[in-house]
């Protein structure tokens, strides 16, 4: 079995499933149900601080797995990636509830060191790179099932509950303009505030 | 009144299989009447403080749906092909496991199918290569059940506000829900086009209704289960009432797998496994399956016999036969100011100028346009086809914007074709060794011409609407689907259907089959309004079968 040609495969058909915003626009990934209890437990524990160390990554791929999400939503005024604790969520992910991808991940993100070395000689990792040259790079990987799947976790990372390791204390919620509150009340925003009514039409039928 | 809880082996009037928007219906109905009925639900039964506002649990972890680790599924586009298990573990027929089905977990867009869904084939002629025909029942048959789904169910709209509305013989119960300004933006473009926005109707409380409370606009609908009780999914509407007749037992935990026959070729009861795996017989007089458009047929075709060899009920080998998803395809647009769309409900605007199929549009096709947004914020980041960015600046800039942002979905039909189908895995099995779904499924062309063709229409509303950035959506075949439709159709002719007009089966008299596999048409989008008026009609004329003797 080619694994490479399987994540290809997957990350096709999510990719499909998450553009289609006609229905469900979502994909139903792969479940780990009963890993969730777990997760969460843990996670109570941690959300409110960085973890020390990664449970699945070693220290260089947490690093160039950083460096990527960073550049897919980049730091700035608002928060990216990097501050949301985006990797800390995948590290978590792929040893838990996502851990049926994981080797699938290892995979690719191995293949993406290596074209990454091929590709700039000099440079010890892509996380040691400068900015313009991550950008220029992953500009010819950006299709690829590693970038795919990085893309999918880091949103995750970035907007799930913060009991899952990411989001660190709502930032990516915050970034985005999102109120995580219970319950809200109208108006709920600039134009149905402005709304004079709904205008019946003139009471002929038509065909 | 409390519950019934019926003895091991106890003979019951009816056996229901699955709790869901029509298995709900049919067991309040059935058990108003008089009958004893014991409801079958592979799923758990949770409550309103069960249910979570988390994203990650419910879309990506199968929190509350039907999960690829017990229950595995296969997918291919053509007959011809071996179909696989998906990779990355969704599946493709989707639905809520739990009591109240999918009815627990819909986004509650309350359509009712008009006159034309169900004489289409009478008005426009047939379409080669498909197996488009008319209902055997009509929109008049069927609207004073419409009208119970609006009252007994609970849904809020405005009656007659849209045109091409048909009639309705009473008005809506409840008022519409407070517009979004996704509402207002849909509503201003699509007037200045000429074409008639209207309140949607929505199967969720705008006001306290029948001991529920109202909406509290927390925007966790679709995919969610509802925390304020709003929503009028069967668990907190049907099912307390029918175990309020005493006569109704929900049997939850316990996975109906196989119905039996006798030598007659009656049904007798089913067997089920209970939340140990442990297998037992209930006895019952007569059946009704109302498990979704996917598990009705696998109970089906694996309830093979001596005299059913196919499977039960389908002589015709048409079960299984005819799945349809419908289409779909959106816009989004960024607006000047914020509109906050992740608050209340998802729908608050729709138009039906686009209903009928038009031959000048040189395809077959029909369908409706609403205004909404995927208010969570990771499906919104992730929605990633079409031209949207993908990463970097602009990527964040988009999410940056989300406040400001709406989309606009156009939801339209599948043509009927006898390609498209549940059938049985010859392999796989799911966790209790019973053999698996099957999905085999190819959207026809005209589908997706009219995907197309209303995502043009929602792009020239958000235009006029004053978007000052829009961005199309991709526009793609189908390979899942949370709209299970047309796998027992409802016909007179015993060879090219399963059940008759009444839901009886053609095969075996003691068997009725009621969900969304009844369907012959794939109505506009939006079933589930359309399942529960069946599930009224059908369990009215059971339940006279019954008290005649006719059963």
């Amino acid at each position: 079995m080619n694994a490479s040609e399987d994540t290809q495969d997957e990350i096709s058909r999510r990719s499909f499933l998450l553009s289609s915003s006609g229905l469900f626009s979502s994909m139903w990934v792969a479940a780990h149900w009963p890993g969730i209890a777990a997760a969460a437990h843990h996670a109570d524990q941690v959300s409110d601080a960085a973890p020390a160390h990664f449970q699945f990554f070693s220290a260089a791929e947490g690093a160039d797995v950083e460096a990527v999400s960073a550049q897919i939503v980049p730091s700035g005024s608002t928060s990216g990636a990097r501050e949301a604790h985006a990797v800390f969520f995948i590290d978590r992910s792929l040893s838990t509830y996502f851990a049926s991808m994981a080797p699938g991940y290892r995979l690719v993100l191995a293949d993406f060191q290596g074209k990454f070395h091929a590709a700039s000689p000099g440079v010890a990792s892509f996380a040691a790179a400068g900015s313009d040259q991550q950008i220029a790079f992953l500009k010819t990987v950006d299709r690829t099932p590693f970038f795919e799947m990085t893309r999918t976790l880091t949103v995750l990372g970035m907007f799930s509950s913060p009991k899952y390791g990411g989001n660190f204390q709502g930032s990516g919620w915050k970034m985005m303009g999102f109120a995580d509150q219970h319950a809200f009340a109208p108006p709920f925003g600039y134009y149905d505030a402005e709304y004079k009514g709904f205008v019946p039409y003139p009471a002929e039928k038509h065909a | 009144m409390t519950a019934r809880k019926f003895k091991p082996d106890e003979m019951v009037d009816f056996v229901v299989v699955g709790s869901g928007a029509a298995g709900g219906v049919v067991a309040r109905e059935l058990s108003q009447g008089g009958f004893s009925v014991l409801v079958f639900e592979q799923g758990p039964r949770l409550s309103a403080a069960d249910f979570e506002h988390d994203e990650l649990k419910y879309f990506f972890l199968n929190g509350i749906t039907n999960s690829p680790k017990y229950a595995p599924q296969t997918f291919r586009k053509l007959p011809t092909e071996t179909a696989k298990q998906p990779l990355g573990g969704f599946l493709p027929a989707s639905y809520a496991r739990l009591v109240g089905g999918s009815s627990t977990h819909y986004t509650a867009n309350f359509w009712r199918f008009h006159e034309i869904d169900f004489n289409e084939r009478s008005v426009i002629g047939g379409i080669p290569g498909t197996a488009f025909a008319d209902w055997p029942i009509s929109y008049q048959e069927l609207e004073p059940y419409y009208t119970k789904v609006d009252w007994e169910v609970g849904v809020s709209g405005l009656g007659n506000a849209s045109p091409f509305d048909p009639p309705r013989s009473k008005p809506y119960p409840m008022p519409p829900l407070p517009v979004k300004s996704s509402g207002v933006l849909l509503e201003r473009g699509a007037r200045k086009l000429g074409l008639h926005p209207f309140p949607a109707p929505m199967a969720i409380a705008s006001q306290p209704y029948r001991g529920r409370s109202q909406c509290i606009h927390c925007g966790f609908c679709m995919g969610y289960g509802c925390e304020a009780r709003a929503k009028s999914s069967t668990l907190y509407t049907m099912i307390p009432e029918a175990e309020a007749t005493g006569l109704c037992e929900i049997r939850a935990n316990s996975f109906v797998y196989h119905v039996d026959t006798d030598a007659q070729g009656r049904t007798t009861g089913v067997h089920y496994f209970d939340s140990n795996k442990g297998s037992h017989f209930q006895p019952a007089r007569a059946v009704v399956l109302s498990a979704n458009g996917a598990e009705t047929t696998r109970l089906l075709l694996n309830s093979t016999s001596n005299r059913f060899p196919q499977g039960l009920a389908n002589s015709s080998g048409m079960v299984g036969k005819h799945l349809m998803f419908n289409q779909g395809s959106g816009v989004q647009g960024l607006f000047e100011h914020n509109l906050n769309e992740y608050k209340s409900v998802q729908v608050t605007r729709i138009l039906h100028d686009f209903y009928d199929s038009d031959p000048k549009r040189g395809f077959y096709g029909g369908g409706g346009i609403d205004a909404r947004i995927n208010p969570q914020p990771a499906l919104w980041a992730l929605d990633s086809g079409g031209d949207l960015p993908r990463w970097g600046a602009e990527f964040k800039a988009r999410l940056e914007a989300f406040p400001r942002a709406m989309a606009s979905t156009g939801h339209t039909t599948s043509l009927p074709l006898e390609s498209n189908s549940i059938s049985i895995d010859p392999t796989l099995k799911d966790a209790w060794g019973i053999p698996a779904i099957r999905v085999t499924y190819k959207d026809h062309p005209d589908d997706l011409a009219m995907a197309k063709f209303l995502q043009d229409r929602s792009y020239e509303i958000l235009e006029a609407a004053g978007a000052q950035k829009i961005w199309r959506n991709e526009i793609s075949e189908n390979v899942f689907g949370v709209h299970l439709l047309g796998t027992a159709r409802m016909g007179n002719d015993p060879a090219t259907s399963v059940v008759d007009k009444y839901h009886r089966t053609h095969d075996v008299r003691n068997l009725f089959l009621c969900d969304g596999s009844s369907f012959v048409t794939s109505g506009r989008g939006q079933p589930t309004m359309t399942i529960q008026a069946l599930a009224f009609r059908a369990a009215d004329y059971i339940g006279q079968f019954a008290k005649r003797n006719e059963i």
